[in-house]
């Protein structure tokens, strides 16, 4: 097992997935290969190749609500950042996505 | 030296399908109009890996859904965590490695399809 097969899997697996959710690979191709290697490297402490961005609960139902890709469980909150939390997937029409910010998820509530 | 598998027909694109021939188990995977044969026991638990699933070139095992690459024969990730409030040893347990599969070399021809096995 290697990170950089890993990181090539979880490309193969999430990409489908993703792009039935109206996202893709972030094109900032530094910061996919940052996350995918965070991912694998929970994946290998872990099983599970959670968000690297976001903290573990320690409860398995809150848990598994960000398990990359997490974007079902939080849609109208990245649909509003047009990114994921950790920025790995963006909306397909986004070209630059430094311009994106992330909103904390509080505060996207309070404004809903 | 090649030995007579299966008919291409039996196998359909993006399927698998387990045999046995001289002695040794191999499942054989189509991927992209290719043909991959791989062992047929898991690198982690030995469990029959053509019951689990193919997803492109990834063949996750059916039991405890450790990945390998069927191009290489790679382990691409180990077993899934434990289950929560199981009774069953965690596979994810350090004396249990996953081990890369072993491969052999397969090609088609006159419809049929052949792996080399020494």
């Amino acid at each position: 097992m290697s990170v950089e097969t890993r990181k090539a899997a979880l490309r193969f697996l999430f990409a489908p997935i993703v792009d039935r959710l109206g996202y893709k690979f972030t094109p900032n191709e530094e910061d996919a290969d940052f996350l995918l290697e965070q991912e694998a490297a929970l994946e290998a402490e872990t099983g599970i190749p959670y968000c690297p961005c976001q903290a573990r609960a320690g409860e398995r139902s809150e848990d598994m609500r960000m398990v990359c890709p997490c974007i079902p469980f939080h849609r109208s909150h990245y649909d509003a950042m047009r990114r994921c939390w950790c920025g790995l997937f963006v909306h397909k029409d986004v070209t630059d996505p430094d311009r994106l910010r992330q909103i904390p998820e509080s505060k996207f509530k309070a404004g809903n | 030296m090649y030995a007579k598998a299966i008919e291409t027909k039996e196998l359909a694109p993006g399927g698998m399908k387990a045999v046995a021939l001289r002695g040794v188990e191999a499942v054989i995977c189509e991927y992209a109009g290719r043909y991959y044969a791989v062992s047929r026991a898991c690198g982690h638990a030995a469990a029959r890996l053509e019951r689990g699933a193919l997803t492109g070139w990834i063949l996750t095992c059916p039991l405890h859904f450790a990945q390998f690459d069927v191009r290489t024969g790679e382990a691409l990730s180990g077993p899934a965590p434990k289950a929560p409030e199981t009774a069953h040893r965690d596979p994810r347990d350090p004396s249990l490695s996953t081990r890369g599969l072993k491969t052999w070399p397969a090609k088609a021809e006159d419809g049929w399809i052949w792996i080399d096995i020494p």
